[in-house]
């Protein structure tokens, strides 16, 4: 994408920020504007033919061309009358907002404060702030945000109370790395001290956090958890649900490979990489499911459903 | 093609920046790179479309005469106080919150426009931090298909209309909201003249404007808070005794109240009191947990649970071929 539009909004900002960055690198400042460096060159290229009406030589903005060709350094002068950048446009702000209240989603209560005043300011700077997007993450308790957090600053260890996918209770050791976001839900990405793995918990299913003594060990990246996450776990196996048509809630709430829509039913792939979430999703679902493929993926559900009936007549 | 363009609107710009009177037409083409070759139509056609350029990226181009006896001499300008960003400072604590915002959105179109905003504040003399919450990485979706459509509409506050649940709605946008994944648009339905909410994810097709950006009002009275609330969890104005397993459904156990003196607890399970808002979605949760919870109380509740149970027992036995145990 290249507009013109897209390009002099990038102009405005960049002519006052090369006169506050003086001797600013090519490259570091491509990064900045979200650009390639040959970008950036092409819009310097822009800069050279503009400036003060008339178009007389010392009306036009002075750009180092040989500084730029031969050490990537930018330098540019004479172009006091663009000292500040544009207001922000609507959507820009909006954006901004919404990224800011996404951050706020998993900061613990000790850097809250920082992103509620950066907000406060920048809604000050913004028109329609009033009607800018909420965002509501389920990141679990603030507490226990803070409590990891603090773990990664130091490099410790945790243990705490946790429920997983399929509703088993554990109490996992771990050395916290990271807490992200995906599809609304807020996880920690941390290093198993008992499977020597990566993991990944759901913040929303950590019960109270406690430290326990030892340290972070030398650990390398830990894998990218992107939207396909799912997609390439290897013994994911796919599973197709036909459902009464009321039952197309699921199709918003977990990942499905496809969805078929008939008259009186819909059909939906889903790709499964945990036997204990298929099961407790068969459960919830009821006699809301018609018919399973391949029918062996339901015999957990059946056996769960059988020995939850077996407790109720004995008790 | 583009270069040149990009100079022209640039030299307008800086020539309009610097006036503070409006500068008539004859003037602009006579002294901004670009127009002076141009046939008298070809000048028209082009000075109106960079204008209206401009316009579009934000910046505010007024039109007005510099003689109150000669209203027809019309000329533009751009005030510097309308043009630039006030000042802004921040502390070092929220250059860090700013520090991550760049990596949020995961639609490319607002993460580009997140950056432009940055970019501005880099150039406003703000140096966003992203080393000191660097254990965090927040994320907004926007995988809806009708989403751009919908966001455009609402930034520039412009009619839409679009297909939903099988029906024409036409709606001014008002307000959106993320929530868990998923979202939402406020805004005015014409056919039905009240304000309705609509989940993104059901609006099927992209949004089609029916009329200008800015062509209405926000009520002013909006109650924001107000018209999300029908989106949050219903309160948990039940109550229900449930029999966990040791060791099993801890998060029940945390948001529940222990019942020691219940009646009916088979061995190996504790009674709970557990608050919930509407039986039928609590009913799908329990049957989830299988046999590590058991409903003591109320009887519907129990009933319904049970039931469920034993239509999963008896559907999956069908499929499997009549193997009941």
């Amino acid at each position: 994408m290249n507009t013109s539009a897209e390009q002099v909004t990038r102009l405005l900002s960049l002519v006052p920020y090369l006169q506050r960055h003086p001797d600013a690198d090519l490259a570091a400042t491509a990064a900045t504007f979200g650009v390639t460096s040959e970008q950036l060159v092409d819009d310097l290229n822009v800069l050279w033919y503009c400036g003060l009406p008339g178009g007389l030589p010392g009306d036009l903005i002075e750009i180092d061309m040989d500084a730029l060709e031969g050490i990537g350094r930018i330098r540019l002068s004479n172009a006091d009358y663009l000292a500040r950048p544009m207001r922000f446009t609507p959507d820009e702000a909006l954006s901004l907002l919404v990224a800011l209240r996404a951050v706020r989603e998993l900061t613990g209560p000790s850097d809250t404060d920082g992103v509620d005043s950066a907000l406060a300011k920048l809604e000050a700077a913004t028109p329609a702030a009033d009607a800018a997007p909420g965002v509501a993450v389920a990141g679990g308790d603030e507490e226990v945000r803070a409590a990891l957090a603090a773990a990664i600053d130091a490099g410790g260890l945790v243990e705490f109370d946790y429920t997983d996918s399929g509703l088993e209770s554990s109490v996992p050791t771990v050395a916290p790395v990271k807490l992200l976001v995906r599809d609304g839900y807020g996880y920690l990405q941390a290093w198993s001290r008992k499977r020597k793995d990566w993991r990944t918990y759901r913040l929303d299913r950590i019960g109270a956090v406690r430290p326990v003594p030892g340290r972070r060990p030398r650990l390398g990246q830990p894998p990218r958890f992107d939207a396909g996450w799912l997609e390439s776990r290897p013994e994911a196996a796919t599973v197709t649900l036909r459902l009464v048509p009321q039952a197309a809630w699921i199709t918003e709430y977990y990942p499905t490979l496809a969805v078929r829509a008939e008259d009186t039913a819909i059909e939906v792939d889903l790709l499964v990489a945990d036997p204990a979430w298929l099961r407790s999703l068969l459960l919830r679902l009821g006699a809301d499911v018609l018919e399973v493929n391949p029918p062996e993926a339901a015999a957990d559900a059946r056996q769960a459903a059988a020995d939850a009936l077996a407790a109720y007549r004995a008790g | 093609m583009t270069q040149q363009k990009s100079e022209r609107i640039m030299n307008l710009a800086i020539c309009l920046l610097m006036s503070r009177r409006f500068v008539e037409k004859a003037h602009i083409r006579e002294v901004v790179e670009g127009y002076h070759d141009l046939t008298d139509a070809a000048f028209e056609r082009t000075f109106e479309r960079d204008k209206d350029e401009l316009r579009r990226m934000g910046v505010p181009v007024e039109t007005g005469s510099n003689d109150p006896l000669f209203p027809d001499e019309v000329g533009y300008r751009i005030l510097r106080k309308d043009f630039e960003l006030p000042p802004i400072e921040f502390t070092a604590a929220e250059t860090a919150a700013l520090g991550l915002a760049a990596s949020v959105w995961e639609s490319a179109t607002q993460a580009g426009q997140t950056v432009s905003a940055l970019a501005k504040l880099r150039a406003a003399g703000v140096d966003p931090d992203p080393s000191r919450l660097a254990a965090l990485a927040p994320s907004v979706g926007a995988r809806e298909p009708a989403f751009a459509s919908v966001w455009a509409a609402y930034a520039e506050r412009a009619p839409i209309s679009f297909e939903y649940r099988g029906e024409t709605r036409r709606v001014e946008p008002w307000a959106m909201t993320y929530r868990r994944g998923a979202w939402y648009l406020l805004g005015h339905d014409r056919g039905r003249e009240a304000a309705r909410v609509f989940k993104v994810a059901r609006v099927d097709g992209p949004a089609t404007r029916i009329g200008k950006p800015g062509s209405y009002r926000l009520p002013v009275d909006l109650d924001l808070a107000a018209a999300w609330r029908s989106l949050e969890p219903a309160s948990r104005d039940e109550t229900a005794l449930l029999a966990l397993r040791d060791g099993r459904a801890n998060d029940l156990r945390t948001s529940g109240v222990p019942e020691p003196d219940a009646a009916g607890v088979p061995p190996g399970y504790r009674a709970y009191r557990v608050g919930y808002a509407r039986p039928w979605d609590f009913a799908g949760e329990l049957c989830a947990r299988g046999a590590d919870v058991l409903v003591l109380a109320p009887d519907a509740l129990r009933e319904t649970v049970i039931a469920q149970l034993e239509a999963v027992a008896a559907a999956a036995a069908t499929v499997e071929g009549g193997d009941r145990p």
